[in-house]
């Protein structure tokens, strides 16, 4: 990912890049298993006529790791066709929490490749007036510093909370995590565009490995 | 003789029913779900073939290659990938793959691609023996 701030339209077609090549690779994967499982019903079925014989369990057993494939596959679809519209949508009011969990769920193969738990926390509904592509875009550039910072083994938990006029969200990792680093890598890299478009500000909480990321309620303008 | 087969990936589910398909295929097949559990095995067991996913979670494919060729450089690693950019391909063959495959993957080009493996791990072997024969012979006064 770039560390030189551009405007929100580069970010975010770095972004929809990545996003969208970590979901194929997820639905190649589906496939792949829809591929064997489909391969090995062939093989049995050769077996078969060599005498070899077939319980009906034993199809029902692949009948089923076919059906989660595909339910594994078509939620993914899913996932990318909302992932696609949010890219032109318009500034809306939205759930924040909705949004966290969908960037989470964006997040979530990547994350496992870097060896890293993501959470959400539950808490109270916030609205906010946002392009819920340009604060998903500026979830991620966060968490992608967190997953270096944090390393393999840790867990990341988002949590999204009202804070008087404004909103809050809190992405919390182990104590000793440098999050003023992130903090900083973020504001003066590819997240500075998208915190201006989004009138957010990023700190840091004082007890540490507590990144925050404050947000207006509504836009103006 | 069957060839004797290691098949690394972090999808237990394409673990299992690629190990079957194997096996009707008269493959003796070893699976391990990450690449330590692999490189741990190949620390202890011999080889005719390595079949390795690409992406998988904090050892990637390229690593667990490099380590892999870092115990035996003679393994012959196919690389198995949902993911393949030229680039990535490249660079596995930089490393020492043997090849690279396409996830979903056809079974009969992955059997060829194996028996191949088997042969030219063959021939390393009979080199290695010839060598060996030869350094035995040439520092005996008969």
């Amino acid at each position: 990912m770039s560390t030189v701030a551009g405007t929100p339209s580069e970010q975010g077609i770095e972004f929809f890049g990545r996003m969208t090549a970590s979901i194929s690779h997820e639905i190649k994967n589906a496939l792949a298993i829809v591929n064997e499982n489909a391969g090995l019903l062939g093989d049995l079925a050769l077996l078969m006529d060599k005498g070899r014989p077939l319980s009906p369990e034993r199809l029902t057993t692949l009948a089923g790791n076919i059906r989660r494939q595909v339910q594994r596959a078509d939620d993914i679809i899913r996932r990318l066709n909302r992932f696609a519209h949010s890219a032109h949508e318009p500034a809306a009011s939205v759930d924040l929490g909705e949004v966290l969990a969908f960037t989470l769920a964006l997040a979530e193969r990547l994350a496992t490749m870097k060896g890293i738990t993501l959470s959400l926390a539950a808490g109270e509904p916030v609205t906010v007036e946002v392009r819920p592509f340009v604060l998903e875009n500026l979830l991620w550039l966060c968490l992608e510093q967190l997953f270096a910072a944090a390393g393999s083994g840790a867990t990341i938990t988002l949590a999204a909370e009202a804070e008087g006029g404004s909103a809050l969200v809190r992405l919390s990792c182990s104590a000793g995590t440098e999050v003023a680093a992130v903090a900083t890598g973020v504001e003066e890299g590819a997240g500075r565009p998208l915190l201006a478009e989004l009138r957010a500000r990023l700190g840091v909480a004082p007890a540490g490995g507590e990144l925050l990321l404050h947000l207006p309620v509504r836009r103006i303008g | 003789m069957s060839e004797k087969v290691l098949l690394i990936d972090d999808e237990k589910d394409f673990l299992e029913v690629m190990s079957e398909r194997m096996q009707n295929r008269d493959i003796d097949v070893t699976t391990a779900s990450s690449a330590r559990e692999a490189l741990a095995l190949v620390e202890k067991e011999s080889y005719d073939a390595i079949i390795l996913d690409l992406q998988m979670p904090e050892m990637d494919g390229l690593q667990a290659l490099e380590r892999l060729k870092a115990i035996n450089p003679e393994l012959q690693v196919i690389l198995l990938t949902g993911h393949a950019t030229v680039e990535k391909g490249v660079q596995a063959m930089k490393l020492g793959a043997t090849d690279v495959l396409e996830k979903p993957a056809d079974i009969q080009t992955l059997t060829e691609k194996i028996h191949k493996a088997h042969a030219r791990k063959i021939i390393l072997v009979e080199k290695e023996n010839e060598e060996k024969i030869r350094a035995i012979l040439g520092s005996k006064a008969w």
